[in-house]
């Protein structure tokens, strides 16, 4: 009997924890979006009210625009195009550089340089974005002059149809160095008598590539996919400091609009930014579940 | 071997596991760990900025209370500022701590404490009036109706802050957009001269654009948006009038009226020709006006106190041409309900909103008194001009400080859409209508 309750009494502390600041806050913020606000009182329950608000704004989902017609798209078509366009970029140049790095003398340093973008507060990393992208002082445009495309030089977080792709491409600089660990950690896992046994049977630096190594890192594939998924739907920090969601609303996301409602509101709006927490959380949630489930089975 | 090889892929696909399960509760815990919070605690105020303690020089009893003061001011507005709490301490034995608030920081930080029913600061300076009326309506702040005496003051500073009757904040200061400034140095090496006529200030900007080194005529500034806000309302006075401004505080146009499109119409025009330069941080923006990389830049009356003005004599400044008005706005002192010392709080209210405290903060210039009982001879030279030029002219309400919320940071992200895509003009228009429409819809 001891043997049992035994585990559970080490658990208590975090489970204590848990309740305090996750679930209690959780459920709270779920029943927070059911109510209707005047500022930060409560004037009753609101049933779908809120959702429905916020799904029916052209700040979340904006239907004059398409992608031929140019931002804003809104800000749900916004954390899409984040991650279509983030995820894979910073997976293969994660992979790429892993690979590359792996034999070279002196290796580490080069990585430690690249991990950097991951070991700055995301804050600072935006701060580094709006000066990357300056049209005098950015190094973007210097690269640009440098190469004779001069006349291409610009702001690029200042202009609506440049703003949300500088952000994604200046993201994919910071979250590259993620990728490229987890992948250097995969890469470490490989056994080396794959590869000799390969290259006995003949197999080619490309089949070796094919055949071992991507098969191989497939666990640390999932573990960047998802991380990196993630990463892009929460995504606000960098937005909020670089653009502040604009101009003309072409790089806001979910999560800058859920702190606008509870924010910049004259008077706040609770119940709004709670239905944006928790539509967010419902897409991480089943985006997050399908990709565990798939490991799963793969296992 | 084997055994070595799952053991880490598991590693790997339980790390991936932890990390989810991490993000998600971080996500789910945003707005709701705030909104527990308030229920279980007081949430714990964090600041980065420096606080200053003004202490008695005389020999007061000793301090028994001690009053917490936030304002946005920092730098030489912050010095002078310290000078009137200085005076206030020697005054009544209280002593006071000022604290530097970022926009965002007062904006949001205060009523996140209010929510909680506590309040850091139990004086707080603030220039957003809808903001405050706000704050007055949901009880979150002391009327101050019997405090102040209104006829000391201009009616439209007693009005922007009061509700049902009652007054909810006591006015300090009062500033001014007064126009464009400039580098006298620099326009005398080019043999310029400050406009008085719209065609005069088209010249100007075409022989500005043609001086090498010049990025643009004008300079933008960018921050939150105010900057593009501010000589935006400077065209929607001078190129339609007075008149029409305070029409859109009320809601008795909005922005898709012919009268409002011309205004834009004009101000397109120029950001097509390049007059205007992509907006920057708005002080850097002042460093270059120095640099004479840029030959005027519309900024409020303060631009007298920045640091980057090298030399305030060789400082200029000319109204937006043809102009019959100009935005004049103001500061104004709130005193928490939630505030430990009330009275300490109250006679510090009733020091800054009366002559004496606002005498000396004209006497540091780059502050123009809203109380009627400061004398004239107390302003500085510069100050003086910018007074004067507004006994010319009828003064209206910031547009966008005036209705607040939504509208406020809509119109700064629709001017930063416009400055870089002006042929976007309807789509801007359209927008700025639909959001100004609900908003004064709600504040009415």
């Amino acid at each position: 009997m001891r043997r049992n309750i035994t585990p559970l009494l080490f658990l208590f502390p975090a489970l204590i924890l848990l309740a305090i600041f996750v679930f209690y806050p959780t459920i709270a913020t779920i029943w927070t979006s059911f109510l209707s606000w005047r500022g930060w009182k409560s004037t009753g329950f609101a049933g779908l009210d809120n959702y429905i608000e916020v799904l029916s704004r052209s700040s979340i989902i904006n239907l004059h625009r398409s992608l031929l017609k140019g931002p804003p798209l809104g800000a749900l078509p916004h954390n899409i195009i984040w991650v279509v366009i983030h995820v894979p970029l910073s997976m293969f140049l994660g992979l790429l550089l892993a690979v590359l790095l792996r034999r070279v003398r002196g290796g580490f340093l080069i990585k430690s340089v690249i991990f950097l973008g991951m070991v700055i507060p995301m804050v600072v990393g935006g701060i580094l974005l709006r000066f990357i992208y300056d049209e005098h002082a950015g190094v973007v445009n210097a690269m640009l002059r440098a190469i004779g495309l001069g006349w291409m030089a610009r702001t690029w977080t200042a202009y609506p149809d440049t703003a949300l792709f500088a952000l994604i491409f200046g993201s994919v600089w910071i979250w590259t160095g993620f990728c490229m660990i987890v992948y250097s950690a995969g890469l470490e896992g490989i056994p080396e008598e794959l590869y000799e046994a390969a290259r006995i049977d003949g197999a080619s630096g490309f089949q070796i590539f094919r055949h071992i190594t991507i098969p191989m890192l497939k666990p640390a594939t999932m573990t960047n996919l998802m991380m990196t998924v993630l990463w892009d739907l929460k995504i606000f920090d960098i937005v909020y400091v670089a653009t502040f969601g604009g101009p003309g609303r072409a790089t806001t996301v979910l999560a800058l609009e859920m702190y606008l409602d509870l924010f910049f509101k004259i008077p706040s709006n609770p119940g709004t930014a709670a239905a944006i927490a928790t539509l967010l959380t419902l897409i991480t949630l089943a985006f997050a579940v399908y990709m565990v489930r798939v490991a799963m089975v793969r296992r | 071997m084997e055994g070595k090889k799952i053991s880490r892929r598991e590693a790997i696909s339980t790390a991936g596991k932890i990390a989810i399960t991490a993000v998600i509760t971080g996500v789910v815990a945003g707005v709701g760990g705030y909104l527990a919070g308030t229920s279980v605690a007081p949430p714990k105020t964090v600041t980065k900025t420096v606080t200053k303690t003004v202490t008695t020089s005389v020999a007061p009893p000793t301090p028994k209370v001690e009053l917490t003061v936030f304002s946005l001011w920092s730098g030489k507005e912050e010095e002078n500022f310290l000078k009137a709490l200085r005076a206030f301490t020697d005054e009544t034995g209280i002593a006071v701590k000022h604290v530097p608030q970022t926009t965002e920081g007062l904006m949001i930080g205060l009523p996140t404490q209010f929510a909680a029913e506590a309040s850091v600061a139990d004086v707080v300076v603030a220039p957003w009036p809808a903001w405050i009326r706000e704050l007055g309506k949901e009880g979150h702040i002391i009327e101050v109706t019997d405090l102040i005496d209104p006829s000391k003051y201009p009616p439209s500073y007693v009005k922007l802050v009061t509700s049902d009757g009652k007054i909810y904040a006591a006015p300090f200061k009062a500033w001014a957009k007064p126009g464009f400034w400039y580098k006298k140095s620099f326009f005398k090496k080019h043999g310029l001269t400050p406009p008085k006529t719209w065609s005069e200030f088209l010249d100007l900007l075409e022989k500005l654009k043609k001086i090498p080194g010049i990025e643009a005529p004008i300079a933008s500034g960018d921050s939150v948006g105010w900057p593009l806000s501010d000589v935006t309302e400077a065209f929607i006075i001078g190129r339609g009038s007075p008149d029409l401004q305070r029409d859109l505080i009320a809601g008795k146009v909005t922005f898709t009226d012919p009268k409002v499109r011309a205004v834009f119409e004009d101000l397109v025009d120029l950001l097509k020709k390049g007059y205007f330069s992509v907006p920057d941080e708005w002080t850097a923006q002042i460093d270059k006006l120095w640099a004479e990389k840029y030959g005027i830049y519309f900024m409020g009356n303060w631009m007298t106190t920045m640091p980057q003005v090298k030399d305030v004599k060789d400082l200029g400044f000319f109204p937006f041409p043809e102009t019959k008005g100009a935005v004049a706005g103001g500061d104004w002192v709130i005193v928490p309900k939630y505030t430990k010392h009330p009275e300490e709080a109250k006679k510090l209210l009733k020091f800054l909103a009366g002559p004496k405290g606002q005498e000396i903060m004209v006497r540091a210039g780059g502050f123009l008194a809203t109380n009627v009982d400061v004398p004239a001879e107390a302003y500085t030279p510069a100050d003086k001009a910018v007074v004067d030029f507004l006994k010319t002219v009828e003064v209206v309400p910031d547009l966008d400080d005036a209705i607040g919320g939504e509208f406020q940071r809509t119109f700064w992200d629709q001017l930063k859409l416009l400055w870089t895509r002006p042929e976007m003009l309807d789509d801007v228009l359209e927008t700025l209508a639909e959001v100004h429409t609900k908003a004064v819809k709600k504040k009415s």
